[in-house]
């Protein structure tokens, strides 16, 4: 029964106070899910079952105290509890400190276990940054707490909107810095990591399209440099190593293009350049009837980890009404990735 | 009886200017197969500013037999006898042209603009539908404006102006539109964020029918600034020129995060939406819509909408321009001639 070649996949619970937990568990009653991993929750077991009472689905908690005990068992979430991940009757919709310090300790433990490779891959559901913080964790948000625990300086964050990949080369940061921000250096980077993940994703060979900074790309120089100076050297240079990288293109144009299926994934240079067209793109699936859901994944940790593209969405929180879409999507991913880096890694050894 | 109706509503239908743009360009192509169509053609009168000859080798490539009348530009009137009249201007005896940016093109699109804006200041026509023009075949004929804009503001007087795209459900004004990314933060002020408010507001009202329009306003910065964590522009400016139009009686809101901002208007919670920057606007325009976004100028005192494509002189005089875009900002021109009619009748 216990087939142990399905990846271990560790799925933070996330603040106990938002939906986290409540995606999670309807995620872990698709049965398409299930025939292709083996989930475990890292979090409360008690925060877990009130979320089965809410979603109101067929499935009880199974404690396991080590991760050899996880089965394959359909009908039974198993959770492993870490030391000090205690929530229980948190209100939901709440900024609790209690519940913030109870969502960061998964997130560590479930770090800890995939850099041990105990677990294939994380998937996080989402962490609320008020709380996060009166818990005296002072972070921004997941990135900033995997980079610092992975000790990694060079990461990258992949949106993926169905056929819509999306590699960012500034993130939270003012629109005024972002021009300073985008040297050649690092757009290079986030090429090479963006051309990883779409592989880990199963495209061998991406077709890349990197936006312009300015409108129509700078025509030229005649509205900015940035693409003559840093933009055009980094594609070159991916150019050079056989990447098939194409740009810089202007960003209203190249999203456009994207969206028809030309190019596999758009490196954009800052936040909402690359979140308009990914939030839009979920919308025009949505129209034709099914619901997208986003997926968030860090790229150049030494770990593989995927998220949901929401938040804990407080207003809805305890209702029983989140969509589960982006969770499984989530771990869908995460399991072609752990499945591609195992054949890659096999093939280059 | 049916035939004096059918007449009263001949000389009611709105007039529409075109003007071809370069001549060289794909203006002439995308002229001729949009007024090719007939729901196009039943639905306004039109005066193409251009020259005879480069529609009828447009025409003859596209297989379109001639539809048209043709006037000498000096000749044509409102009352013209024709559903559709080229107002030519065969002075410039010019061979065909093609391929690319010249002196001739530039003087040509640039003296076809000048007359329609004349037209339409004097109302012979109703509205001014721009082709696209050259701006090195401007530059090349010695012109001080640098596109369309800046010419129909200076003519028409205009005070102030904004740039405005409709795109299928979303109609969007931006608060700068042709500066490097970095000097945004320079040329960034309340008035540069109030003005395209103020505007959008009007020209709803005016000419989309709506008496008390929703506007959203969207951040600079990642998640509208979240709190000043990221940027705090929209602290110092968006806030103030907001707050600044809501006194004034406009109803507006914001800053909104702007990767949810376009979906909210699109699903219907606003009806016009002001971007900060170029390309915070037409990315979600040209994805609702490559082919057909359509560039509306506010601030004139005369209607202009263009297409919002280029010359595009590498496929100019091939028959493979896609005429989409043309058509929409045909229709546009039309729709705001018709609201600003009513408007005036109900003396809003």
């Amino acid at each position: 029964m216990n087939d142990p070649f399905k990846p271990l996949i560790g799925i933070t619970m996330g603040d106990p106070s938002g939906i986290g937990p409540e995606v999670i568990v309807k995620a872990l009653s698709n049965r398409t899910v299930l025939d292709q991993c083996r989930p475990v929750v890292i979090g409360d077991p008690s925060v877990i079952d009130q979320a089965i009472r809410l979603a109101k689905v067929g499935l009880h908690v199974q404690q396991v105290h080590n991760l050899d005990q996880v089965g394959i068992d359909t009908g039974v979430i198993y959770v492993f509890q870490p030391e000090g991940c205690m929530s229980d009757s948190v209100v939901p919709g709440r900024v609790e400190a209690r519940a913030g310090h109870a969502a960061f300790v998964a997130i560590k433990t479930a770090t800890e276990l995939a850099c041990n490779r105990s677990i294939e891959a994380i998937v996080t559901a989402p962490i609320h940054k008020q709380a996060l913080n009166a818990a005296g964790h002072a972070f921004a948000g997941h990135t900033e707490i995997l980079a610092s625990l992975t000790g990694t300086k060079d990461y990258s964050m992949l949106l993926v909107y169905g056929q819509l990949r999306v590699v960012h080369v500034t993130t939270h940061v003012p629109l005024s810095r972002v021009a300073g921000l985008i040297s050649t250096d690092r757009i290079i980077r986030v090429i090479e990591l963006g051309h990883k993940g779409c592989q880990e994703l199963g495209i061998d060979h991406p077709r890349i399209g990197v936006a312009g900074l300015n409108p129509h790309a700078g025509d030229g120089g005649l509205f900015g440099d940035e693409e003559l100076r840093q933009i055009a050297p980094a594609i070159q240079w991916a150019r050079d190593r056989s990447l098939d990288v194409y740009g810089p293109i202007p960003a209203d144009t190249l999203f456009a293009r994207a969206a028809s299926g030309q190019f596999d994934l758009c490196v954009a240079m800052y936040h909402d350049q690359g979140h308009i067209p990914l939030k839009m793109m979920g919308f025009r699936f949505s129209k034709e009837g099914h619901h997208v859901g986003g997926v968030n994944i860090t790229l150049g940790l030494p770990i593989i980890r995927t998220s949901v593209d929401h938040g804990t969405a407080f207003d809805i929180a305890g209702k029983g009404l989140a969509s589960p879409e982006s969770m499984i999507q989530a771990i869908e991913c995460a399991i072609t990735m752990v499945r591609n880096r195992s054949r890659h890694d096999a093939g280059g050894s | 009886m049916n035939r004096s109706i059918y007449q009263i509503n001949q000389s009611d239908l709105p007039v529409i200017g075109i003007t071809m743009g370069d001549p060289a360009g794909i203006g002439p192509e995308v002229i001729v197969k949009a007024l090719n169509d007939p729901l196009i053609r039943r639905a306004a009168r039109y005066i193409i500013f251009g020259l005879d000859e480069q529609l009828g080798y447009a025409a003859d490539a596209a297989e379109i037999g001639p539809f048209w009348g043709r006037l000498p530009h000096e000749k044509v009137s409102r009352d013209n006898p024709y559903r559709v009249v080229v107002a030519d201007y065969d002075e410039f005896a010019v061979p065909a042209l093609f391929g690319g940016a010249s002196r001739i093109g530039g003087q040509l699109s640039i003296r076809f603009c000048q007359d329609a804006i004349d037209a339409a200041m004097g109302g012979m026509i109703d509205a001014v539908v721009t082709a696209p023009i050259s701006k090195t075949s401007w530059r090349l004929a010695g012109a001080k404006w640098p596109g369309h804009t800046e010419l129909f503001a200076e003519r028409t007087r205009a005070k102030r102006k904004a740039m405005m795209f409709v795109s299928g459900p979303l109609k969007l004004a931006l608060a700068t539109v042709h500066e490097a990314l970095f000097e945004i933060r320079h040329k960034f002020t309340i008035g540069r964020v109030f003005e395209p408010i103020d505007l959008l507001n009007e020209a709803l009202k005016e000419y989309f029918g709506l008496e008390r329009p929703r506007i959203g306003v969207a951040g600079l910065n990642p998640h509208a600034g979240e709190e000043g964590q990221f940027g705090d522009e929209e602290q110092r400016i968006i806030i103030p020129a907001i707050t600044l139009a809501s006194q004034q009686g406009i109803q507006c809101s914001g800053p909104y995060s702007a990767d949810t901002l376009f979906l909210r208007a699109i699903k219907g919670q606003f009806d016009g939406v002001v971007a900060m920057y170029h390309d915070q606007g037409l990315i979600p325009v040209k994805l609702l819509d490559p082919l057909g976004a359509v560039n509306v100028t506010l601030g004139l005192p005369i209607i202009r909408t263009s297409p919002g494509h280029g010359t595009a002189f590498d496929i100019a005089g091939k028959n493979m321009a896609d005429e989409s875009s043309m058509k929409s900002a045909i229709k546009i021109a039309i729709h705001m001639v018709q609201c600003r009619r009513t408007a005036q009748k109900v003396g809003r």
